[in-house]
């Protein structure tokens, strides 16, 4: 079979059998040529005189005819996310793209049926041309009809593949994708991951929920490799990427995790796997056959009674044979210890730099409006504050005492404790004293003008605080520490950036960290580091101590208080922190089918043995990926990979999260890449490449990105293609479209991207943030989002029917898209660019900023006020919910860009237009080039 | 002239302790793999090995140096050089928290040390012997 290809739009191929090779016919003019067609002809750069997009009807069969396959972006798509194989009449009935409103006069895609009305839509009006709002005429929604038939075709070739499936046979079909000269369907990076094809009967109860969300867990592969040489020659990472501490939120559609009330836990006796959906009753239901090692277990006494009302329950609604996610509460045998309560140790810098920029104020006024969201449901929370300058200051806060004593210890070296009983106190027994101390503590040090930071002596008083409990220590730094255990000097040598002793300066400097952070795992405490930095501050060796103790890094570079926007970012920030309902005294263990077994972990937490990684506090939302090798070759028709968290809630109890996932195995390998996830692929690309980041260089980084994806790519084409030699295009499975996409834009990211002008401190924490942020938050910080508010659609910026606001359509990530007279809004989730093209019309100022003209605007951090206006109503809207569109406690800065000052800011903006070329960093479609090559030279 | 047989007594007495440590080393790590014993404790106990052993084989190289054994001394230099290096780097202890990521690494250095002082132990023991032999290693 001769390779399917995809030619840009407008292009057709018709067979020559003269010359025995195609000719490529533009539709349009009628020229005609030999040399493989790279270029679409996208209707922006003439809109009048666009091309009919090669017509659907007519196209499709003449593409068969001549034996190729073309398969329209858009229509694959569709297929898609219907679910391709059981929801077909679904997909049929909510075609996805022409719901979508079209940007601005530019498709990019040839969407099937859709040419005629994008001819007749008028190019999208400009802001000040359409007086009554902002609005757009809206599509039709009804698909013209030949497009609906030949999307039936192509269910019905689906389903011969997908319904059979129980002879386990058939295969799903690869679709490939050939992507020079396309551009990429950004909308496409928040698809589902490829459905696990299980037989039928894999899960005991038909339960939609036997499968856990992707939010929880996912495989870089949804169809397990029998072998591990096939693995090794599909080149196809395999690797789960978790986040099973994930967050619930209730706007995303999470259902709440079950908890099984009962504490029967029936776990398999050999390998000690929990039960779930994918076990077999055998022997009449009294046994059951354990889905990891096979081994045939009893059934617990109590497995079909329901203790609360005292008579027989059904088996079949157990919970944990129904989710995929269950929570189980941990009788005695699971505790080293009763449950112990909460912990927190704030270690506070008050040296001049950090009271001078106010972070000592804003930090105290958090924890103080925070006293009563910190977990204390039963009321056994405790906490110490240590402030440290050139000293250690402790403050007794006995209980009933309205006042705190302050108690200084100037030894640094060897650090004790002033007194051993009021240091670290119940919340509610110290209040007063507490809320005492921290109206007052910026105060205190007002006027000390000590230059000097202790931090390490610091963490070591609080260690001792809390060591013999586990807990949280909180330390808050405004300066480089320079004094007593674990003093650092600034080593951020300019010269070095760019070369490849760069990478040094992306490790720790001094072991101490790394040393302490062992100490702290193994007495259960965690640490956050809060990084407020004027200048450099070593985020490298810092973050050593939240990545090995399951905390997290937080840096706010050039921090002041007296800005608003600063203040509000940071205690937004640091008040979700602390109100997190944590878990304390956790464990991971990974349970596998047998000949699966897992090689590496990558996240923060300490790896205490082959398959058991401890986290003595348990962050929400943290992501982890555990790289899975086969030692055994794999005989079952599927597999189960099992994730158990046990740990302590922060109200006192000892429970077990299971997250269970079961995936068919396969000997075919166009069916791994079939399967295949692009976003979990990413998410473990990521990681590797900061690992290779700080053991070599970030060249290797940026070369081990690219050469997966490159080998990944060449075994695709020689072996599911089954194309030869050298070819102009870039074929690629359907599913994996846009991991191009993704990798190109993670070697352009701040951690990992060329360049000798990135500070030290922000490539770290870049780095910090690419290796914990779960995936929903992971994608757009590699991606960015990009929308264009001056002509979004009428409803955008408004309440949708969900209840949600509605945003804008997303844009590709490239300056084309830019107008002069525009406003646009970049966002990846950290920062928030509001981009002002020179040319926008004062009446567009007006509405959104209250500035009469363009040049009256300034640039820089803002706030947007809220105007008496629809438009500044719908802008706010919208940045409000990008604020809150994602899992985890950041609070996105806004930055006013103007198109033509301000040349630094205007070029970060621009430095998350991934899809441009930036200083010698290729574009999107050099950077195919470049994978193309890597294909075409390894065939 | 007994120097010679005397030397190689006591080359072939350190390389059997230094056989010994790496098979210890071995132990260890495969004791880590099988789950008796955690990475902290692991490091801690073989992190006091390891100068020691470094050391004791610089010692011995130095020893073959002054007394001329040229031969014995080319044999060993190279993994002299070797661990100056890795101290130099400051990446010989072991780091529990690197521990699982290095494992397979730091294993395959155990064995390919073990299969170097295995050699080198019967090489002293065969030079002893020869010294032996030629009856002038007691001195009569
Ligand atoms: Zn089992």
């Amino acid at each position: 079979m001769s390779q399917p290809l995809m030619l840009p739009q407008g292009w057709e191929a018709r067979w020559d059998p003269q010359s025995s090779a195609y000719v490529y016919v533009d539709q349009n003019t009628g020229r005609s040529q030999w040399e493989l067609p790279t270029q679409p002809t996208y209707p922006s750069a003439h809109p009048s005189s666009s091309p009919p997009p090669a017509d659907a009807s007519a196209a499709a069969p003449a593409h068969t005819r001549s034996g190729r396959r073309h398969y329209p972006t858009a229509q694959i798509q569709q297929m898609y996310a219907g679910g391709g194989y059981e929801q077909s009449s679904q997909a049929t009935q909510q075609p996805l793209a022409p719901t979508y409103p079209d940007q601005n006069a530019a498709p990019q895609f040839f969407t099937p049926g859709m040419a005629g009305q994008e001819q007749q839509q008028p190019p999208q009006p400009q802001y000040p041309s359409q007086a009554p709002g902002y609005q757009q005429p809206a599509y039709g929604q009804q698909p013209p009809v030949d497009q609906m038939s030949q999307q039936f075709q192509q269910m019905n070739m689906a389903q011969k593949g997908g319904a059979g499936y129980a002879d386990q046979k058939q295969y799903r079909n690869v679709q490939t994708i050939n992507l020079i000269g396309m551009q990429p369907d950004v909308r496409g990076l928040e698809a589902p991951p490829p459905p696990a094809l299980l037989p039928p009967n894999a899960s005991v109860t038909q339960s939609p929920y036997s499968q856990p969300d992707p939010s929880y867990q996912r495989c870089t592969l949804n169809a397990m490799p029998t072998t591990q040489s096939l693995l090794n020659k599909s080149k196809l990472p395999l690797a789960l990427v978790m986040a099973p501490y994930r967050s619930f939120r209730e706007s995303d559609g999470d259902i709440p995790v079950p908890v099984v009330e009962d504490s029967v836990i029936a776990r398999c006796r050999r390998c000690r796997a929990y039960i779930n959906p994918y076990v077999k009753f055998i022997e009449g239901g009294n046994r059951w056959k354990c889905c990891m090692c096979g081994l045939s277990n009893e059934v617990p006494q109590l497995f079909d009674w329901d203790q609360r009302e005292g008579k027989p329950a059904d088996r079949w609604a157990r919970k944990e044979l129904n989710h995929s996610v269950v929570e189980f509460i941990a009788p005695t045998e699971y505790m080293v210890r009763p449950p112990q309560p909460p912990v927190y140790a704030f270690v506070i810098d008050v040296s001049q730099a950090a009271v001078q920029s106010g972070m000592v104020a804003t930090a105290a006024r958090t924890i103080l409006e925070s006293l009563d969201s910190i977990p204390n449901a039963d009321k056994r929370t405790k906490i110490a504050i240590i402030a440290v300058s050139t000293s250690l200051h402790f403050f007794s806060l006995p209980a009933g005492a309205t006042e705190a004593t302050m108690l200084v210890v100037p030894d640094l070296t060897d650090v004790f404790l002033p007194k051993p009983v009021d240091l670290l106190v119940n919340i509610d027994e110290s209040r007063a004293a507490i809320e005492s101390l921290l109206s007052r503590l910026s105060d205190m040090f007002q006027d000390s003008y000590t230059v000097g930071n202790a931090l390490g002596s610091g963490l070591q008083a609080a260690f001792q605080l809390v060591g013999k409990i586990g807990g949280k220590i909180i330390a808050l730094s405004a300066s480089l520490p320079s004094l007593g255990e674990g003093a650092l000097k600034a080593r951020d040598d300019p010269k070095l950036l760019g070369t490849s002793k760069e990478s040094s300066l992306l490790n720790s400097a001094s072991s101490f960290y790394k040393t302490f952070a062992i100490e702290c795992s193994s007495k259960q405490v965690s640490v956050d580091m809060f990084l407020f930095s004027a200048s450099y501050t070593d985020v490298a060796t810092l973050s050593a101590l939240p990545r090995y103790t399951a905390g997290q890094t937080y840096l706010y570079p050039g921090f002041n208080a007296s800005r608003a926007e600063d203040a509000i970012k940071f205690s937004t920030e640091f008040g979700k922190v602390l109100a997190m309902p944590i878990g304390l005294e956790g464990v991971i263990r990974v349970r596998a089918t047998r000949g699966i077994r897992l090689s590496a972990f990558y996240g923060n937490f300490f790896t205490r043995s082959t398959d058991l990684v401890a986290l003595p506090v348990v962050p929400l939302d943290q992501n982890y990926v555990i790289e899975l090798q086969l030692e055994d070759d794999l005989k079952a028709p599927f597999v189960v990979l099992q994730a158990g968290i046990l740990f302590t809630t922060c109200y006192g109890e000892r429970r077990i999260r299971v997250i269970t996932q079961a995936m068919p195995t396969t000997d075919n390998i166009g069916e791994l890449y079939a399967s295949a996830d692009p976003t979990a692929i990413a998410s473990y690309l990521t990681m590797k490449a900061v690992e290779k980041s700080m053991t070599s260089s970030l060249d290797d980084a940026r070369s081990l990105v690219t050469n997966n994806l490159g080998t990944m790519l060449s075994i695709y084409k020689n072996q599911v293609t089954s194309a030869a030699g050298a070819s102009a295009q870039l074929a690629v499975p359907d599913n994996l479209k846009l991991l191009p996409l993704l990798c190109c834009a993670l070697v352009k990211h701040v951690g990992l991207r060329e360049g000798a002008q990135i500070p030290p401190d922000l490539r770290s924490y870049a780095q910090a943030l690419l290796t914990t942020l779960p995936t929903q938050a992971l994608v757009p910080y590699i991606h960015p989002r990009f929308y264009s508010l001056h002509n979004m659609p009428a409803d955008a910026g408004t309440i949708g029917e969900n209840g949600q606001v509605i945003l804008p359509p997303a844009l590709n990530l490239t300056s084309e898209r830019l107008e002069r007279h525009g406003l646009f809004l970049i966002e990846d989730g950290q920062n928030m660019f509001l981009w002002v093209g020179h040319e926008a019309v004062p009446r567009l100022v007006q509405d959104v900023f209250d500035i009469p003209a363009y040049s009256d605007l300034a640039g820089g951090k803002a706030t947007l006020p809220v105007l008496d206006n629809p438009f500044s109503q719908r802008v706010n809207a919208i940045i409000a919910k990008t604020r809150e569109l994602r899992r985890g406690v950041y609070r996105p800065h806004l930055y006013i860009v103007k198109s033509d000052a301000e040349p630094a800011l205007r070029s970060w903006a621009l430095s998350l237009l991934v899809e441009d070329r930036m200083d010698h960093m290729s574009s999107y479609a050099q950077y195919l080039t470049t994978v193309k090559n890597k294909v075409n030279g390894s065939s | 002239m007994g120097g010679e047989g005397w030397l190689f007594l006591f080359a072939v007495l350190m390389a059997a302790i230094l056989l010994f440590t790496m098979v210890f080393f071995i132990i260890m790590f495969s004791d880590l793999e099988c789950d008796y014993i955690n990475p902290i404790d692991l490091c801690n106990k073989l992190n006091q090995f390891v100068l020691p052993e470094m050391i004791a084989h610089a010692f011995l190289t130095l020893c073959f140096l002054l007394s001329g054994q040229w031969l014995a001394f080319l044999l060993n230099a190279p993994l002299v050089g070797y661990n100056v290096n890795k101290i130099m780097g400051k990446n010989h202890m072991y780091d529990a928290t690197e521990i699982f990521r290095t494992l397979s690494g730091h294993k395959k250095e155990s064995f390919i040390k073990l299969g170097f002082y295995l050699v080198s132990f019967f090489y002293y023991l065969y030079r002893m012997i020869l010294a032996l032999i030629s009856g002038e290693w007691l001195g009569w």
